[in-house]
């Protein structure tokens, strides 16, 4: 039954996720655009192109999907409502995000194009630079909590929200996971004007209708991560928790929107230097200050 | 249980069998560490195996565990430093054309 | 009982069947991401042997790992994409007979050996956790410290190594490597 309502609850978001892109970026407000570009999609020739590597090629866009999927089964929508409440959940966010890689170079290499190649392999370099942005400040967060149940990280919230509590944190894992997402200033592996389209160049017609809902549903997972992590999960007065936790998800998801509509595309080798020589040096301080406030506050 | 045990040693058995092969086989330094890659998965299930099924109150098994993690994570990089470096001296990093490792 | 059998079964076929893979084909990019998959097989191994931890650590690091390997093989090998049909093996009979008395001598071993009692209840995956860590900060602290140490090292090592030499003769025209 949880099963069932989150699957929809992650619908539903990233339904409203696409009106609101379509929103910002054509300036009309049209509820069902998503439903009928998807139909279309599914009327489109889907191109094959030549030699690819078939097991790849249609592998990938269901693999990022699953993955996303996977991800979002272990973050609560409230106190009940989660799939699967493992007592690792926030490592296992992780490491169902970590297919997010493999997925992207399936799609690169599979279609046996040079632009969807290369794609393909700048996200192997994205992920040296964010991965360790996304772990370090989960482990801050799991530090306060004392716990990697997602459910006991949400309330270990209750009062003073993380956001507060270690904001570096959540700057950093904020900008990490736009950058796992890979969305609008980080988009190297899609790179429209650059790469013309690189891992998605090659897609169309279902497998391209595939791959839109997977990089959605990425968002929107992504997006509940840093609810439940950062932003106190379902806590909220008189709404019901499910509530608050969606609308929380979706305020994420709209700002990395937002975000990505006013910032330009990062290059790969500046986004390589800021991470590391910035970057984990200020997730290490936040993992120190966090500990010496656990510490010392009781 | 003993079937469970047996199963995960089986299986443990036959991937350090495969790594073997292949580590033997292959002519390419990155080929070979997948070979290596593969012998210390088969010693990781079980690692895990005996930990679960002969000594769980016992947590020094988990940490071997993770001991075997980090050797794998320290193969790959030294590894590829050498390869690189091979590379960038002869061109390859075929074992074929190593000769010149010899003593 | 059988139902975890069952499963330790199937994920352990999963395993040796991408194992196999990793070195029956010929296209770089799949025999690494078979070697990924085999290792994501072994950690739902560890899963289905109520390990949670432990499965969870090894499916999400060989994620990066071995995708890591991949752009050094396609980096690496003369013929990255399989299509040449060139053979990347030598001393195959060897390396056959080597690898059968390998996971022979383990199976028979298995079989043969007393493992006397066998426990039948794991501890609780939450439980398993926090023990785990009291295991890592108190009396195994020095050999994980050891292993940090070690990992340290072998990332420095391993730069050192890869960074290009530079010879005083040609250092004038090599200043893109900076």
């Amino acid at each position: 039954m949880n099963f069932v309502i989150v699957l929809l609850a992650l619908l539903g978001s990233v339904w409203l996720l696409a009106v609101v892109e379509g929103w910002t970026t054509t300036g009309r407000l049209r509820p069902a655009a998503p439903l009928l570009s998807g139909l279309a999609h599914l009327g489109r020739e889907s191109i094959v192109p030549r030699t690819p590597d078939r097991v790849f090629f249609e592998t990938a866009p269901v693999l990022l999907l699953i993955v996303a999927v996977l991800g979002a089964a272990v973050l609560p929508l409230a106190p009940t409502l989660v799939i699967a409440d493992l007592a690792t959940g926030a490592l296992f966010i992780n490491a169902a995000l970590a297919y997010v890689l493999v997925a992207l170079i399936m799609a690169g290499w599979g279609p046996n194009g040079a632009y969807a190649m290369i794609g393909g392999w700048r996200f192997l370099g994205q992920l040296i630079a964010y991965a360790m942005l996304i772990v370090m400040p989960i482990t801050a967060v799991a530090m306060r909590a004392e716990s990697l149940v997602t459910t006991v990280i949400v309330v270990s919230q209750d009062g003073l929200w993380n956001i507060v509590y270690q904001p570096l944190g959540f700057v950093l894992f904020f900008i990490a996971a736009m950058a796992l997402a890979f969305r609008a200033p980080f988009d190297l592996p899609t790179a429209p004007g650059e790469l013309g389209g690189g891992v998605d160049a090659e897609y169309t017609g279902v497998r391209l209708a595939v791959l839109r809902l997977a990089r959605l549903t990425l968002v929107i997972t992504l997006a509940s991560a840093t609810t439940v992590f950062y932003l106190g999960g379902w806590h909220g007065p008189l709404l019901p928790p499910w509530a608050w936790s969606l609308i929380k998800t979706l305020a994420v998801a709209v700002s990395m929107l937002l975000a990505g509509r006013y910032l330009p595309r990062i290059r790969e080798a500046d986004l390589m230097r800021w991470c590391w020589t910035l970057g984990i040096p200020l997730a290490l301080l936040n993992i120190i200050v966090v500990g010496l406030l656990v510490l010392v506050v009781p | 249980m003993t079937l469970v045990l047996i199963v995960a040693l089986v299986t443990g058995a036959i991937l350090c069998g495969i790594g073997v092969y292949g580590a033997l086989s292959q002519t390419n330094l990155v080929m070979i560490m997948m070979g290596v890659e593969l012998i210390l998965a088969g010693a990781l299930v079980n690692l895990v195996a005996f930990w679960r099924f002969l000594h769980p109150e016992s947590y020094s098994g988990q940490m071997f565990v993770l001991v075997v993690m980090t050797v794998m994570a320290v193969e790959m990089a030294v590894g590829f430093g050498v390869a690189i470096a091979r590379f960038r001296a002869k061109g390859s990093v075929e074992m074929e054309e190593a000769g010149d490792l010899k003593g | 009982m059988y139902a975890q059998a069952f499963f330790v079964a199937v994920f352990g076929l999963a395993a040796i069947g991408f194992g196999v893979v990793v070195f029956r084909t010929s296209s770089m990019v799949r025999s690494a991401l078979a070697l990924l998959f085999s290792q994501t097989a072994v950690g739902c191994m560890f899963l289905a042997m109520q390990t949670e931890f432990l499965g969870v650590l090894q499916i999400m690091m060989m994620a990066t790992e071995m995708s890591i390997m991949a752009i050094f093989m396609v980096m690496f090998m003369m013929d990255p994409g399989g299509m040449g049909g060139m053979d990347m093996t030598h001393q195959k009979r060897f390396s056959i007979g080597a690898g059968v008395v390998a996971a022979g001598v383990a199976i028979v071993v298995a079989f043969w050996a007393d493992w006397g009692p066998v426990t039948a209840e794991a501890p609780d995956a939450a439980m398993q956790t926090r023990a785990l860590g009291m295991e890592l900060l108190g009396r195994s602290m020095l050999i994980f410290e050891t292993a940090g140490i070690t990992i340290l090292t072998a990332m420095i090592a391993a730069t050192a190594v890869a960074i290009p030499v530079q010879t005083t003769a040609n250092s004038a025209d090599k200043e893109d490597t900076e």
